[in-house]
């Protein structure tokens, strides 16, 4: 418990340090809003009205420190400003919209790659020097070497475009109405099937060479020995005595790897026309929309402490030396 | 994983009936908002084909097509325009159209200067309504060049408007408007679809039941659904577009790519030695071979831009004798411009690059936007080309923040750079080039005429072209305006920037084709793609859509030079 409190306090610190960045960073960048607004606009505004719009947004010349207490209160109140991109919407309400796709999409391909890398690569460690042991890594890594947006390209031409089995953009049927009904579920997850396969085949091999590769360096310790002489079953062995302990460097990288889902789609996102948060992150980026920009930086954030916070409490369960 | 799925069939492309499926403009995700005031942020379709303005100027053929305004005049003196508006046109939720609508939009944009994106009020008085179809709006001193602005204003409704708190940042979600498309049938984030308005005022119009709007966060993405037949109508850019999109279906497929954005310009500035000397100028101009730029840069989807720097948006100013006269400095020589510069005294050294006239070394920066490949590749050539006649030129990129800075404080030697338009007139175009009223001295931020150009003569004919409604007197002006751009080349001229317009005519047909050029094709020029949008109609029997087509595109065409 106490490990955990601590830990609790070491992420709040954490937060507060990476606000503050998320503050910073973008204002010491070079450029700034403003002239970003006039090359969106290329001359076509007045100045009058530009000035006018200037206000509207909130950019002000006030001292920096200033601008840091004005951003830390409006944070506390869950207000990160209206976004530059899709003015006048709020920045909350635009990270909304693509925030439930994303975490289905990216959510779902990192557990499945986590799910069927780990367990092959348990496999392929326990039948060592089978089939499985010497087609499978190579071959994976192999494929996860292909930039994942590259795979996302050659599945959406080929199954996409030429078979035409899939559909090449969007979430769903644009006919559907968003709802809990079969046709809505179904076309999400046809939706779904081209750039998910493009992550988990582009992630598969990290997982599966990192469970194999601790697997054998566990398999050779004293205590899968005693275990095996003690007359265990071979499958309790294998699950209980060295997957569980091989599991923990996979669990913590597992952790980072839901965190990071909010941003690692990006490419993925852009090329299935996935209404998704990486694609906001980028044109954010590129219009040097502060206020969505801080917005999703801190979403991202506050994602990666979680899922770290929650690898932390994992590990109390996995692993005793923890619980002191 | 995708073999479990039963929804694993041959993915057919869905099309309703009637539906218009038309990209604009690409984005990530759909934000509902329909305020018109903030056309630039607000959903395609909330000026034109939801709000309506008076006027729309027609850029293909030229003039101004009456829209909510049946006829408009200017006052002898020209400080009062009156409009007389259409009868019988209903707002969408069935109230009448008046002249009171008319006054209250421009009073709230005098009101709230955000909404005032055109800055129309500086020279306005006041607007004054007389009856219910009557509306004069006077100005504080005779300004022409406002019909424009004026004209192709969105009118929204008084009575829903006046109660908004805020319209600056009102997302006006359920419009009411007088156009043929305003009722949202539905709205999500990755796609949203227009109803037509049963009330429009044009009988029979709009043909089609609704507009289908899909989010495509890049050109690559909406170009692959535009050649798997999915769209009607898009502006995008399409590589090698006769090749892999004319040429598949030759009868259906056509595109409009007119060159009627402003002109993309290299701007000398005038306060730093040697550029304020015109012949440094027209040398430079002269060593610029623009048929490879448009040719590499642009794909040849334009061409080579006049000395003038009119685009088609002008052609009726265009004057070649004129040009022919004076000398065109914008055709590619430069045996002629190394005797030029030669003659300016800007001799080659020994080193083989040209030096000042007073022996110190002369390096020339070519100010460019990082990451805007077509001007870097236009800037790659322009620099190799003055190496060619012994310029030691470099192009330099910078990010926009920067690059803007340079160019608007005049930190720098050449830049490259788009120009505005403003309308049909050609006021706001040369006012922004050559009026002295727009120089700024080195150091202040110049909102335009980054080149620090003034000619007091140019000032003169500016002014009086301000205050003329006369067309004839207007060409003389505009000539004379264009011999001064001619004799002084303040800037050089690149090429005009194409407005992009594609369409598939395989189930909806109506479109401006390259036999019947009546309107632009382009959709995302608000408020003149809504004379394309009334025009279109489905082609009877979707099914049986390519053997019938034939025959009703021949109708339409007839029908739409009708209607005109």
């Amino acid at each position: 418990m106490r490990f955990l409190l601590r830990r609790l306090g070491f992420y709040l610190l954490a937060a507060w340090v990476s606000l503050t960045l998320n503050f910073l960073i973008p204002r010491l960048a070079p450029g700034d809003p403003a002239s970003a607004l006039q090359a969106r606009f290329q001359g076509r505004l007045e100045p009058s009205a530009l000035a006018a719009m200037k206000k509207v947004f909130g950019y002000t010349d006030a001292p920096l420190y200033v601008q840091y207490f004005d951003y830390v209160k409006s944070l506390l109140h869950g207000d990160f400003g209206i976004s530059v991109a899709y003015f006048p919407a709020r920045v909350t309400e635009v990270i909304g919209s693509g925030l439930m796709w994303t975490l289905f999409l990216a959510g779902t391909s990192v557990v499945i790659s986590f799910v069927l890398g780990s367990a092959l690569g348990l496999l392929a460690a326990w039948r060592r020097g089978g089939w499985l042991d010497s087609v499978a890594p190579p071959a994976f890594i192999f494929l996860g070497a292909f930039p994942y947006f590259w795979m996302a390209m050659l599945l959406l031409f080929s199954l996409g475009f030429v078979g035409g089995w899939f559909p090449v953009r969007h979430a769903y049927a644009d006919q559907l109405t968003m709802g809990w009904n079969w046709p809505f579920v179904l076309s999400a997850i046809h939706h779904a099937v081209l750039p998910a396969t493009s992550i988990v085949i582009a992630s598969l091999g990290g997982w599966l060479l990192g469970m194999r590769n601790t697997m054998i360096g566990i398999l050779a310790e004293d205590y899968i020995t005693m275990a095996q002489a003690k007359g265990l079953s071979p499958s309790r062995v294998m699950l209980h005595y060295a997957a569980r302990n091989a599991l923990l460097p996979n669990i913590t990288g597992f952790g980072m790897a839901l965190g990071f889902v909010l941003s690692g789609s990006l490419l993925t996102e852009i090329v299935f026309s996935y209404p998704g948060q990486g694609f906001l992150l980028f044109q954010a980026v590129k219009s040097q929309d502060f206020p969505l920009m801080q917005g999703l930086f801190l979403s991202i954030t506050v994602a990666v402490l979680a899922a770290n916070w929650l690898v932390d409490v994992a590990y109390v369960f996995l692993d005793p030396r923890t619980r002191r | 994983m995708a073999l479990a799925l039963p929804a694993c069939r041959r993915q057919s492309v869905e099309h309703d009936p009637g539906v218009v499926t038309v990209v604009p403009t690409q984005s990530a995700t759909w934000i509902r908002h329909f305020n018109p005031f903030l056309q630039s942020q607000a959903r395609w379709g909330t000026v034109g084909a939801i709000y309506e303005p008076l006027l729309i100027y027609n850029s293909a053929q030229g003039k101004y097509v009456p829209w909510l305004a049946e006829s408009y005049g200017w006052s002898s003196d020209n400080l009062t325009l009156t409009f007389e508006l259409r009868k019988g046109v209903l707002w969408s939720d069935g109230r009448p159209f008046t002249a009171r609508d008319v006054a209250f939009t421009f009073e709230l944009m005098k009101r709230y200067p955000a909404l005032d994106q055109n800055a129309i009020w500086v020279k306005l008085r006041s607007i004054e309504t007389e009856g219910d179809h009557r509306v004069h709006v006077h100005f504080a001193e005779p300004f022409v060049p406002a019909l424009f602005f004026i004209g192709e204003s969105a009118i929204v409704a008084e009575h829903t408007w006046k109660d908004v708190t805020d319209p600056v940042t009102f997302r006006d979600e359920n419009p009411v408007g007088t156009g043929p498309f305003t009722e949202i049938r539905s709205f999500k984030t990755q796609v949203y679809e227009l109803g037509r308005n049963p009330r429009y005022w044009q009988p029979g119009k709009p043909k089609v039941q609704a507009v289908r709007v899909p989010a495509f966060p890049g050109n690559e993405q909406a170009s692959l659904a535009l050649l798997r037949g999915e769209l009607d109508w898009a502006a995008l850019f399409v590589p090698a577009i006769d090749r892999i999109f004319v040429a598949k279906d030759r009868e259906h497929h056509g595109y409009q790519f007119a060159k009627v954005e402003g002109t993309v310009m290299l701007y000398p500035n005038h306060l730093r030695k040697p550029y304020g000397d015109v012949r440094v100028r027209k040398a430079i101009s002269q060593a610029i071979d623009r048929q490879l730029i448009t040719r590499i840069a642009m794909q040849g989807y334009t061409d080579p831009a006049p000395p003038t720097g009119l685009t088609d948006l002008y052609a009726r100013y265009k004057d070649q004798k004129l040009i022919d006269e004076i000398g065109d400095f914008n055709r590619h020589d430069p045996v002629a411009a190394a005797a030029l510069l030669d003659q300016a005294g800007l001799r080659v050294g020994p080193d083989g690059v040209r030096t000042l006239p007073d022996g110190s070394p002369w390096k020339v920066d070519v100010n460019c936007v990082a990451g805007w490949s077509d001007w870097i590749i236009a800037g790659q050539i322009i620099a190799k080309n003055l190496r060619a006649v012994g310029i030691d030129a470099t192009l330099r990129t910078y990010d926009f923040g920067a690059y803007f800075q340079r160019q608007q404080t005049g930190d720098y030697d050449l830049s490259i750079s788009y120009s505005t338009t403003g309308g049909p007139s050609l006021y706001t175009y040369y006012h922004r080039q050559m009026s002295t009223e727009t120089v700024k001295p080195l150091g202040v931020a110049a909102e335009h005429n980054w080149q620090r150009f003034g000619s007091k003569e140019a000032d003169r004919l500016l002014s009086a072209l301000a205050r003329t409604s006369d067309p004839k007197e207007e060409l003389e002006l505009a000539r004379a305006l264009e011999r001064i751009f001619l004799e002084n080349a303040p800037t050089l001229p690149l090429f005009p920037g194409p407005a992009w317009g594609e369409y598939v005519s395989t189930r909806i047909s109506g479109f401006p084709t390259k036999e019947n050029p009546y309107a632009a094709l382009a959709p995302y020029k608000a408020p003149g793609y809504l004379l394309t949008l009334v025009e279109l109609e489905p082609n009877t029997g979707t099914s049986a859509a390519h053997t019938s087509t034939g025959k009703t595109t021949g109708n339409t065409s007839t029908q739409t030079e009708g209607a005109h």
